[in-house]
């Protein structure tokens, strides 16, 4: 009975005409979205390599390691990027590496061009959350009242079905005419993937599949809860208003709200006070040691190399024991920020789980790794990386630079000096949160959809169990 | 007759439940839009207040003039509450110094990630989402739906024209969702009014131009849904067709538009055109470092011809001299680096306005993105806002360091640490004096530029022109395909 009632609701969708209309904008958005994901990412591929070539040209022909400056790391692209964007264009892609204090992680994306900002990306996150969420309320918010003002939900009732089992195969049916035919569009984009630079390794294309399967589970939930509201309203047209009332708040408000009750709730220090605060901590450090410089004295009498050699290595004690408290007092600012951003954090994300629409983001932006981590991550990675550089520059030059200082020693033969070699600055590797990691990370907000899916399955079903047939 | 069918259709519209609860819930949502684009302006307010006492602070607590830097923060326009436009994604301040140039850094999305995640609801927003949705599930059946209940052949079988009837039906439709939005958006303005934000009266008239906009988009969305209604005999084909033209014209259009532009025209990324920035300063910071020990070594071999003592009293009178063609050649290096700096961002952004251009003119066959566009440009939150407060503090760099230069040189101190090193007197190091904290009076201030009325509507007027057209295009075709339609 139940495979009857399935085969017909595929049936009925497949030969509507609201089905090829929806089918054809989907798979064009669904094969778009691949191919201007992997396009833009080949562009920001090119960009990447262009800014860390130009990086190290600008170093080529330098005599001196001490004379290296504005030395930046970037956020390389990720491939799974292209596919799911989430905060990767809002957050600083660039730090300029100095041996010593805070790095600061600038030029976000859409900073740097605007243009993209305003309309933002085709990804398949958006495909999915605004495109596929409509549709999927457009084939079922009739599902069952839709049938009663036809007259044929009285007709299937005449003979012997059950109720359960009616409904079962509505969902059934209509999921799976959702969504088997989708599977065309998302498999040509796959094979885009590769066809376009974009190779995936084995870890990421789980992830990638898990994305996959977390966007039709969110076409359940929106199924679902179409049949359960069809089921709970007398007329066709009611139920499509009240779905697009719910769509709205669902998808546009609530997790916006969410963010903003969290901002109001949770007093985040202001940032531009914790700088102000870091940079006067610093000026009065420095006024200090300005005065124990003056005072320096060498010991070393007229040998000119040990004397530098002397006041270098007095610099360097002064300014290991500035970055010492510099360090010290950031951190403990900066510790309390952090807490406060992540309570804020955890407090708009719990309360915007209400909504479906931000367990999907949530899933998805995690486990493409673009979801607000990535701008920790990517802290992590340079404040790793400058102590690699640090290591690096003392083995060169013997001091940690930093303080903006350079003392040079020239001696009056005509020998040219040596270029440096750029290359032996070691590599840059961002290292991204473990995919394990992102999946399991992921699994609570794909486990929040399936519950969606179940609480508006049995929401539907024992609705229609009292739904009056005639 | 037109009156009789303007009233049967106000009628129809208003009295219907359907009406009430979207009119409920555009108008909860209009208000916490304006509430919320309140409390962001006024958080933003206070950014940048906090960072104007703090960059003075900073500044008076220094101790020497070259050591002198400022921070400049964008000031908040009122008309960001309505259209936020690109104001959370660009740097909010840059930073005013001798040897960095001009960037706005910090934007509030790349501080705060987490309002990046679903961004912030404005005025705008609420007009091309949810006021067009709502606008198509009006709209939809405007015609059709009367055919197929059976009551648009009863009609025309009265003595009613059809040129009537379609402009009664248009005009009532019309009428029926624009007159009841006054009530929110009147409220809106009142809670503006309450809450005591500064609108100059160019303020006011940049907002009343940004509701005539407004109203012309939802024309647009009103025309399209009668549109659709007359080119299928049933509602729910037309509804499709209506559902997908707004996907096409809110989502995809926009999108495609500018991101077949970035495909067409290439612009180099930031990163680049810093790496090519740093590279140029190097070159001729190692070219000064260069010349100074040629220019010292000079120096030094012509007193070696003298005894110590005569060498002594050369190098102390001519000291002053040599410091002051050294920071002279100091001072050409900046220069040259700021020309070239100057030189290179003219070229990235001659680049990257090409590429805007292709974008926009794409997106403007979406009369959505038209709106948008227009509607960042009255509000002034447009894509230039970034190049123009980057040459304003640009502009105000050069005042800033000049002035900078005439108090240190009044000051009669080197500033900074100065090391000097020869065989004779040995090694030698002079900071400059701490003299308390400085005396910034006659600090040159900031004239923030202000963005007016004839800015706006000037630059408005494209954006504007492209959504009447439209308008124009879907009512014409309304009234020839009605012309047509069959009734039976």
């Amino acid at each position: 009975m139940l495979k009857h009632i399935v085969e017909k609701e595929i049936r009925d969708i497949l030969i509507s005409t609201k089905f090829t209309v929806t089918f054809t904008i989907c798979s064009l958005l669904i094969i778009l979205s691949f191919y201007t994901g992997a396009k833009n990412h080949q562009l920001a591929q090119a960009k990447y390599e262009a800014g860390k070539s130009e990086n190290l040209r600008q170093i080529e022909g330098l005599t001196d390691w001490l004379s290296v400056r504005q030395f930046r790391v970037y956020l390389p692209p990720q491939p799974l990027e292209s596919l799911v964007s989430g905060v990767s264009n809002d957050i600083g892609r660039t730090a300029e590496i100095s041996g010593r204090g805070e790095i600061p992680v600038e030029d976000s994306r859409f900073g740097d061009d605007p243009i993209f900002a305003i309309f933002r990306f085709l990804d398949i996150e958006f495909v999915f959350q605004i495109i596929l969420s409509l549709f999927a309320i457009l084939f079922a918010y009739d599902a069952i009242n839709g049938e009663k003002e036809k007259g044929t939900l009285r007709l299937t009732f005449s003979n012997s079905i059950p109720k359960d089992i009616f409904i079962l195969g509505k969902l059934i049916g209509s999921f799976l005419a959702l969504v088997i035919p989708l599977l065309i569009p998302v498999l040509i984009g796959t094979l885009l993937l590769p066809l376009l630079g974009i190779q995936l390794k084995g870890d990421e294309w789980i992830r990638y599949s898990l994305i996959i399967l977390s966007g039709f589970l969110f076409t359940g939930v929106w199924l679902s809860l179409s049949v359960f509201i069809s089921s709970l309203t007398e007329k066709s047209s009611t139920s499509f208003l009240y779905l697009m009332v719910l769509w709205i708040f669902a998808v546009m408000i609530i997790p916006r709200l969410s963010v903003i009750v969290s901002g109001a709730a949770v007093d985040v220090p202001a940032l531009d006070e914790m700088n102000s605060k870091k940079a006067r901590f610093i000026s009065q450090l420095w006024s200090e040691d300005r005065e124990k410089i003056s005072l320096f004295k060498p010991t070393a009498g007229d040998d000119m190399q040990t004397t530098m050699n002397e006041l270098n290595k007095f610099m360097q004690t002064n300014a290991d024991d500035r970055d010492k408290k510099t360090n010290e007092f950031s951190s403990r600012l900066n510790e309390e920020r952090v807490n406060k951003e992540n309570l804020m954090q955890k407090v708009a994300f719990t309360i915007s789980r209400i909504s479906p629409v931000s367990s999907y983001s949530f899933a998805v932006t995690g486990l493409a790794g673009t979801s607000v981590d990535l701008k920790s991550s990517f802290r992590k990675s340079v404040e790793d990386y400058q102590i690699e550089y640090s290591n690096f520059m003392i083995s060169k030059t013997g001091q940690n630079p930093g303080s903006g200082m350079r003392f040079v020693i020239s001696d009056d033969n005509d020998e040219k000096p040596k270029n440096i070699n750029p290359g032996e600055i070691p590599e840059f590797k961002f290292r991204p949160v473990l995919s394990s990691n992102l999946i399991s990370g992921a699994l609570k907000d794909i486990g929040l959809l399936l519950f969606f899916n179940i609480i508006f399955f049995a929401g539907a079903f024992f609705s229609f169990r009292k739904f009056d047939v005639r | 007759m037109e009156k009789i069918i303007l009233l049967h259709e106000l009628k129809n519209i208003v009295l219907t439940p359907k009406f009430y609860s979207s009119f409920l819930v555009i108008t909860v949502l209009l208000l916490l839009s304006v509430f919320l684009g309140i409390r962001n302006y006024k958080d933003t307010v206070k950014q940048y207040e906090t960072v104007t006492r703090l960059s003075n602070q900073e500044m008076r607590e220094s101790s020497d003039w070259m050591g002198l830097n400022a921070k400049m923060h964008r000031k908040p326009d009122p008309l960001q509450i309505f259209v936020s436009g690109i104001n959370d994604d660009i740097g909010r301040y840059s930073n005013i110094s001798t040897f960095n140039p001009v960037k706005l850094i910090h934007s509030n999305y790349s501080d705060n990630p987490v309002y990046a995640v679903f961004r912030f609801i404005d005025f705008t927003f609420i007009v091309t989402i949810i006021l067009s949705l709502f606008v198509i599930i009006f709209t939809y059946d405007a015609i059709n739906g009367e055919k197929e209940r059976g009551t648009l052949q009863l009609v025309l079988s009265n003595a009613v024209l059809r040129k009537d009837y379609i402009i009664g039906k248009i005009t009532g439709i019309w009428l029926g969702l624009i007159v009841p939005l006054f009530i929110p958006v009147l409220l809106s303005i009142l809670i503006v009014l309450l809450y005591r934000i500064p609108f100059a009266a160019d303020g006011w008239l940049r907002l009343f131009l940004l509701l005539s906009a407004s109203f012309l988009l939802y024309t647009f969305f009103i025309v399209l849904g009668i549109l659709s209604s007359t080119l299928t005999p049933h509602s729910s084909t037309s509804f499709l067709i209506s559902l997908s033209a707004w996907i096409l014209f809110v989502f995809i259009i926009p999108r495609a538009g500018i991101m077949t532009a970035a495909q067409i025209i290439k612009v180099p990324g930031f990163a680049e055109i810093q790496g090519r920035e740093s590279s140029f300063e190097k070159q001729r910071w190692e070219k000064n470092m260069n010349d100074a020990q040629e220019r010292w070594k000079f120096r030094n071999a012509e007193m070696a011809k003298f005894p110590k003592e005569k060498r002594s009293a050369i190098r102390n009178q001519k000291m002053w001299e040599w410091m002051e063609e050294e920071d002279k050649d100091r001072k050409q290096v900046q220069i040259d680096i700021d020309n070239y700096n100057v030189k290179l961002t003219e070229d990235f952004r001659n680049n990257k306005l090409q590429q805007e251009k292709l974008g926009f003119i794409l997106s403007s066959f979406s009369p959505v993105s038209a709106f948008q566009l227009c509607a960042m440009n009255i509000a002034g939150t447009d894509i230039n806002l970034k190049n123009r407060y980057e040459d304003l503090l640009t502009k105000y760099r050069t005042d800033f360091n000049n002035y900078k230069e005439k108090k240190q040189k009044e000051s009669k101190s080197p500033g900074g640490i100065r090391i000097t090193i020869d065989s004779e007197s040995g090694l030698k190091i002079e900071t400059s004096r701490e003299k308390g904290t400085l005396d910034l009076s006659g600090l040159p201030a900031l004239h923030d530029y202000s963005y007016s009325f004839g800015q706006a509507f000037l630059s408005s007027v494209k954006s504007g022109g492209i959504i009447i057209f439209f308008i124009f295009i879907c009512l014409g075709a309304s009234v020839w395909k009605f012309m047509r339609f069959d009734v039976r």
